[in-house]
C-alpha cells in the first residue's frame, strides 16, 4: 500500500512547500526490502538503512540511548531520514516539554519513507525541516530552545556533506547570537609556540565579554629548565615530568578555587591524563586546542580520552586519528591573527632601514627551510633572515639578523611591515616543501592581518581560508625566484593582494572569530551548559522572565543586573550578602541549603 | 501536643554525644513530641536514643545531586523538587528545632522546618552572633582548652537544658548477628574490640602497629581474643596478614560486614574496645563499654573524650616517631597500671553535676570548678 497521499495530506497545512516537492519528486532513494520481522526496512547502495532482522527494534534502542542527554526543553534536531522508524520511536520516548526536529536533506528519502510507512499519527509532532543548509540552519536558529543534534548513522551517512554544511551554518548563527557570559580558565604552556596564542585566545575571550582566568605557566620556564640541568637524560626526563606533574596540581588548586565553566588548554599545557580524569569526574568541562602538527608532536595519544573536546589545526586524517585514540569531539579550528597585534604599522625611516629589505623570511631553521632558501638568495634583491636555531646554515649566515637571536612579536610584526615579499614556508623534517601540508600557520594569518604581502607554499586547506586573490601561493620552491622578481616590481599589485588578505582576516580570521566558534561548537555539543550560558539563557532577565519562575525567585532574580549571568552561587551570595537579620523568605532558605552542598561538590584538591 | 526536631547532621560521634541533651530536653519538657532529623545512613543509631519519637532521615547524596543540577541551570523545578523532599520528610512545620551542630546547612534545616530555632546563632541562619554557648564550643575548640565542659554536655547547654549528672546508657540494640559472629563475647576471657580504622586519615593507627599490639595483648592473655571492627576490610586484612601461628583463631574479623546496629551489638560483647576512631568508641562508651582511646592528630580528650565514667584517653601531646602506647594498653587491660610512653599522658574519665571531664590517670577525681562556674555563667537560669 501506498501511504504517501495520506501521510502529507497531514502536513498540507503547515508544509505545503515541502509537501509540493516531495509530491513533484519521485523518489527512490532508497531500496525498501522487508526486514525478517516482516516490517519494510531499506538499504542505500546495498547497504542497510535500517536493521534488516528488527527495524522497530534497532530504533527504540537508538531512541533510548538519545534520552540519556536529551531535556525537557530542548529541541531535538535528528540527522538521518531513513524510514523515519527512529524518528517515530523518538516521538513515543521524548520527554515533556521536549521538541523534536528532523533535518531532511533529500526530498526523494522523504518520499520514499512517506510512501511506503504510514506516518499520521506523529507526522505533525515534528519540526520538518529541509531546503539548502544555510536556509535549513535559519530555520533551526529561529527556534528559541536550545538545540540538541543527534545523527542517526546508518542514514545520516547518506548526506553527511548537508548535515555537516548545516552544523556549520549553524555555529555561525549561533556564534553572531552570544549574549552569555562565561568563565573559562586557559592553561597555556610553559614555553613554546602556542604560548602566544593562549595569550591571543585570553585576549580573544576578553574582548567577547567573557571572565577569563589565565592559568599562566611560563613563569614557571626557569624552573622546568633547571631541572633539565641533569647530565644523564634520564634524570632529566624524569625531573621535567614531576615537574609537570607538580603544575598540573598547581592548575587543579588554581580551578578549585575558582570553577570556570570551561577548562580550555593549549597545546604543550601542563594537565596529564590523571588530572584531566579527575576534572571529568567532577564535572569539569574540558578542551585542548592542540595548535600543532599532530603528525610532529604525537602526545595527544596518550591525552586523547582526557579532553571532552578536541580543536585541531589539521583536518580529516588528525581527526581520524584522534578519534581513534580515543577523543569523543573533534573540531577542526584553524590558527588565527589578532589584529590588536598583527597591524599594518607606521615605521620611521630608522625602523625601515633596520626592519626592512625586499624579501625577508622570519622563522625557525627548520631541515627544509636550510635547504631552500639558498635558493632563493639572490643579487638582484636584498634578503634578510630573522629567527633562531640557525646554527651550522654557513650559506645563509650573510643574511641572519641579530646573530640568529630568537626575535619578539612587536619586531616580527616590524619585519612583515618593512618587507616588501614576506616568504612564509611551512616547516617540514624533509628536504623541500611540505608533503603533507594539510595545516596553515599562525604566520599565514598574521602577515596578512599586518597587511603585509607574502609568498606562501600550497596549502590544502587555502580554499577555505583565502583566495587567490587574498594570498599569492607557490607549488615548487623553483618558482619562488620568479615569483618574487614579479612581485618586486609590482609595488600597487602587492598592496591590493595585501589589503585584500587583511580584509580577510578581520572579517573571518582573528582570535575572537576562532574563539567564538569554539564556544559555539561546544555550545551545540552542551547545549544545557555552555549552549546555554553563551546564548545568555542564564542571564538573570532571561531567567526572571521564564513563564515557570515563581514569584519569590523572579524577586531574586531582580536584584541583578539583566544582563549578568547567575547562577545558583551567585543567588546565594546575594541572599547571604542581605539576609543577615532577617527572616528569611522560603525560597531563599531552599537556595542557601542546595548552594551549602554546591559548595561542596568541586572539592577538587 | 507541642512538637520539637533535634537537628544533628555531623557524624556518629556528634550524634551518640546528642544522646544527653535529648534526655534532658525529654526531661524539662515531658509534653512535648521530641523528633530527630540525622544522616540517613545514621538513622538506625538515631532509633537507639532514648526519648525520640520518630528519625527524619537526611540523605545529604541526594541533596548534593539537587545542587549540581541546580548549580548552573537554576530553575523553579528545582526548587519545587527540593520543597517536596522537604514536605514528604515533614509534612507539618514544628514548633521547635533544636539545631545542635554550627554548619550553615543545619541551620537552614531547622529554619525549613520548624517556627522556632534554637541552636548556635542568634539572629537566624545569616547571623553572626553566637549563643553562649556555641561561642563557649568554638572558642575551646580553637584555642584547644584542657578542663573544659564536654561536648556532649555543652550540647545541653545549646538546647537550655542542663546535664543529668549521671550517666545514661543506651540499651543495646536487639539485632542478630550473622552466625559466624554469634560466638563474639561468649566464651574464653577478655574480648577486645579493636577499631582498625579511623574516619581521616590522620588519625588511622598505622597497620604495624596494631599488629604489635594484637601480638602483645594475645601474648598477654592466654584466653584473650580481639575482635577487629569498622568498615576498612584491607586494613584489617594487612593486619592480620603476618601475624604468628599463636594467633590463629583468636583474631574475629568483622570489618566490613557489619551493620551500624550490629556493630554495636558486638562492642556491648566486648570487655574493651579499643581503638582511635572517636566515633565508635563514642558508640561503645554510650552502651556502656569501658573505651580505651588513642588520641593523636587534632583528636584531643576534653574535646571529644568518650562520656562517662572510668575510660581511658592516651592522649598524644608530642608524638615523637613509634612512641605508641602498645604496651602501656595492654598492662591497662592486664590490670598492671597505667603508663605512658614518652609524648603521651593518660587521662581517666569521671563525671559530676556538671557533667563528665577527664582528669590525669592517678589524681583523685577533683571536678575542675572552672565547669561550674562556666555553667553559672553561660545558663544562670538552669544553675
Amino acid at each position: 500500500m501506498n501511504y504517501l497521499a495520506q501521510n502529507l495530506e497531514g502536513l498540507r497545512t503547515r508544509y505545503p512547500a515541502l509537501v509540493q516537492t516531495t509530491q513533484e519528486n519521485s523518489g527512490g532513494l532508497l531500496t525498501v526490502v522487508p526486514s525478517r520481522e516482516g516490517s519494510p526496512s531499506a538499504t542505500h547502495e546495498g547497504r542497510w538503512v535500517h536493521s534488516g532482522y528488527d527495524p522497530r527494534k534497532e530504533a527504540q534502542a537508538w531512541a533510548e540511548a538519545q534520552l540519556l542527554e536529551w531535556k525537557a526543553g530542548e529541541l531535538g534536531v535528528v540527522f538521518g531520514v531513513g524510514l523515519l522508524y527512529h524518528v517515530e520511536a523518538l516521538i513515543a520516548l521524548k520527554p515533556q516539554g521536549a521538541m523534536l526536529a528532523v533535518v531532511v536533506p533529500h526530498v526523494a528519502e522523504f518520499n520514499d519513507a512517506a510512501s511506503i510507512r504510514p506516518m499520521e499519527a506523529w507526522i505533525n509532532k515534528v519540526e520538518w525541516v529541509w531546503g539548502t543548509p544555510v536556509a535549513m540552519a535559519e530555520q533551526l536558529a529561529t527556534q528559541s530552545a536550545p538545540l540538541r543534534f543527534m545523527t542517526y548513522g546508518p542514514a545520516a551517512c547518506l548526506h553527511a556533506e548537508v548535515h555537516r554544511d548545516l552544523e556549520v551554518e549553524v555555529r555561525r548563527i549561533a556564534a553572531t547570537k552570544q549574549g552569555g557570559r562565561l568563565h573559562v580558565a586557559v592553561v597555556g604552556p610553559i614555553y613554546g609556540g602556542s604560548l602566544p596564542i593562549a595569550r591571543h585566545a585570553v585576549a580573544a575571550l576578553e574582548s567577547l565579554g567573557h571572565r577569563v582566568s589565565w592559568l599562566d605557566q611560563s613563569p614557571h620556564r626557569a624552573s622546568y629548565d633547571l631541572f633539565a640541568s641533569g647530565r644523564e637524560p634520564r634524570h632529566r626526563l624524569m625531573m621535567q615530568s614531576r615537574f609537570t606533574d607538580l603544575l598540573s596540581l598547581s592548575v587543579v588548586t588554581n580551578l578549585a578555587e575558582d570553577p570556570p565553566d570551561l577548562v580550555l588548554a593549549l597545546a604543550q599545557a601542563p594537565l596529564n591524563l590523571a588530572v584531566l580524569e579527575h576534572l571529568r569526574k567532577k564535572k569539569f568541562l574540558t578542551a585542548m586546542w592542540f595548535v600543532e602538527n599532530y603528525r610532529h608532536l604525537t602526545y595527544w595519544q596518550q591525552l586523547a580520552g582526557g579532553y571532552d573536546h578536541w580543536f585541531v589545526i589539521q583536518q580529516a586524517s588528525c581527526v581520524d586519528a584522534l578519534t581513534r585514540a580515543g577523543a569523543r569531539h573533534v573540531h577542526y579550528l584553524p590558527m588565527a591573527a589578532d589584529p590588536a597585534l598583527h597591524r599594518p604599522l607606521g615605521l620611521t625611516e630608522a625602523e625601515q632601514a633596520e626592519y626592512g629589505a625586499d624579501v625577508s623570511f622570519v622563522g625557525a631553521g627548520y631541515a627544509n627551510r636550510r635547504t631552500v632558501l639558498p635558493g632563493w638568495l639572490s643579487s638582484d634583491w636584498s634578503f634578510k633572515l630573522w629567527g633562531n636555531e640557525w646554527d651550522g646554515a654557513d650559506d645563509l649566515a650573510s643574511v641572519l639578523q641579530r646573530g640568529g637571536a630568537r626575535i619578539d612579536t612587536e619586531t616580527c610584526i616590524k619585519v612583515f611591515n618593512a618587507t616588501a615579499v614576506n616568504l612564509n614556508l611551512h616547516s617540514c623534517a624533509g628536504d623541500g616543501l611540505d608533503p603533507e601540508a594539510d595545516f596553515v600557520n599562525p604566520r599565514t594569518f598574521e602577515l596578512a592581518a599586518c597587511g603585509a604581502f607574502q609568498l606562501v607554499d600550497e596549502r590544502s586547506l587555502f580554499p577555505d581560508l583565502f583566495a587567490p586573490k587574498e594570498m599569492v601561493r607557490f607549488n615548487a620552491t623553483a618558482d619562488v625566484p620568479s615569483l618574487i622578481r614579479t612581485w618586486l616590481a609590482d609595488s600597487s599589485g602587492r598592496r591590493e593582494i595585501a589589503a585584500a588578505g587583511r580584509r580577510r582576516v578581520l572579517a573571518q580570521h582573528t582570535y575572537t572569530h576562532r574563539m567564538s566558534e569554539l564556544l559555539a561548537v561546544i555550545g551545540m555539543r552542551e547545549p544545557d551548559r555552555i549552549g546555554a550560558m553563551v546564548r545568555g539563557d542564564r542571564n538573570a532577565g532571561i531567567l526572571g522572565q521564564r513563564t515557570d519562575a515563581p514569584p519569590e525567585l523572579a524577586a531574586l532574580l531582580r536584584r541583578f543586573p539583566p544582563g549578568q549571568r547567575v547562577e545558583l552561587k551567585d543567588v546565594a551570595a546575594q541572599i547571604k550578602a542581605n539576609g543577615a537579620g532577617r527572616e528569611l523568605a522560603r525560597e531563599e532558605l531552599l537556595i542557601l541549603m542546595l548552594d551549602s552542598y554546591r559548595a561542596e561538590t568541586r572539592d577538587l584538591v | 501536643m507541642p512538637r520539637a526536631l533535634v537537628i544533628q547532621l555531623a557524624r556518629l560521634g556528634d550524634l551518640v554525644q546528642s544522646m544527653l541533651a535529648i534526655t534532658q530536653l525529654r526531661v524539662r519538657h515531658p509534653e512535648t513530641q521530641l523528633d530527630l532529623l540525622c544522616p540517613s545512613h545514621l538513622a538506625e543509631v538515631g532509633r537507639l536514643l532514648p526519648g525520640i519519637e520518630k528519625v527524619l532521615e537526611w540523605d545529604g547524596a541526594a541533596w548534593q545531586r539537587r545542587a549540581m543540577a541546580a548549580q548552573q541551570d537554576l530553575r523553579a523545578e528545582h526548587l519545587a523538587e527540593v520543597e517536596t523532599v522537604l514536605m514528604a520528610l515533614a509534612p507539618d512545620w514544628y514548633d521547635y528545632a533544636y539545631v545542635l551542630n554550627q554548619h550553615r546547612r543545619a541551620l537552614v534545616a531547622g529554619s525549613l522546618l520548624a517556627r522556632e530555632v534554637k541552636g548556635p546563632l542568634l539572629h537566624g541562619p545569616l547571623g553572626e552572633a553566637l549563643t553562649p554557648w556555641a561561642a563557649y564550643v568554638r572558642d575551646v575548640a580553637q584555642r584547644r582548652l584542657g578542663q573544659r565542659v564536654h561536648l556532649a554536655d555543652a550540647f545541653c547547654g545549646l538546647c537550655g537544658v542542663s546535664p543529668p549528672g549521671h550517666i545514661i546508657p543506651l540499651d543495646p540494640p536487639a539485632v542478630r548477628l550473622p552466625d559466624d559472629l554469634e560466638p563474639i563475647g561468649k566464651h574464653g576471657d577478655r574480648w577486645i574490640a579493636l577499631i582498625v580504622g579511623a574516619g581521616e586519615t590522620e588519625r588511622c593507627v598505622p597497620t604495624e602497629v596494631w599488629r604489635r599490639w594484637i601480638t602483645s595483648f594475645l601474648a598477654s592473655t592466654p584466653q584473650g581474643r580481639v575482635v577487629l571492627v569498622g568498615t576498612e576490610r584491607e586494613r584489617a586484612a594487612e593486619i592480620q596478614s603476618p601475624l604468628p601461628p599463636s594467633a590463629l583463631g583468636r583474631i574475629w574479623d568483622t570489618t566490613g560486614r557489619t551493620s551500624l546496629l550490629q556493630l554495636a551489638a558486638i562492642l556491648v560483647r566486648c570487655h574493651r574496645v579499643v581503638g582511635s576512631d572517636t566515633g565508635p568508641l563514642h558508640l561503645a562508651a554510650a552502651l556502656g563499654r569501658p573505651v580505651i582511646g588513642w588520641y593523636f592528630a587534632r583528636a584531643r580528650v576534653h574535646e571529644t573524650g568518650p562520656y562517662g565514667v572510668d575510660h581511658v584517653v592516651w592522649q598524644a601531646e608530642e608524638m615523637r616517631g613509634d612512641a605508641w602506647p602498645v604496651d602501656e594498653t595492654v598492662a591497662a587491660i592486664c590490670e598492671q597500671g597505667y603508663r605512658a610512653p614518652i609524648g603521651w599522658t593518660v587521662w581517666t574519665s569521671h563525671c559530676d553535676t556538671w557533667g563528665a571531664y577527664y582528669a590525669p590517670v592517678g589524681q583523685a577525681a577533683i571536678a575542675p570548678r572552672e565547669r561550674e562556674a562556666l555553667w553559672h555563667e553561660l545558663e544562670p537560669a538552669l544553675s
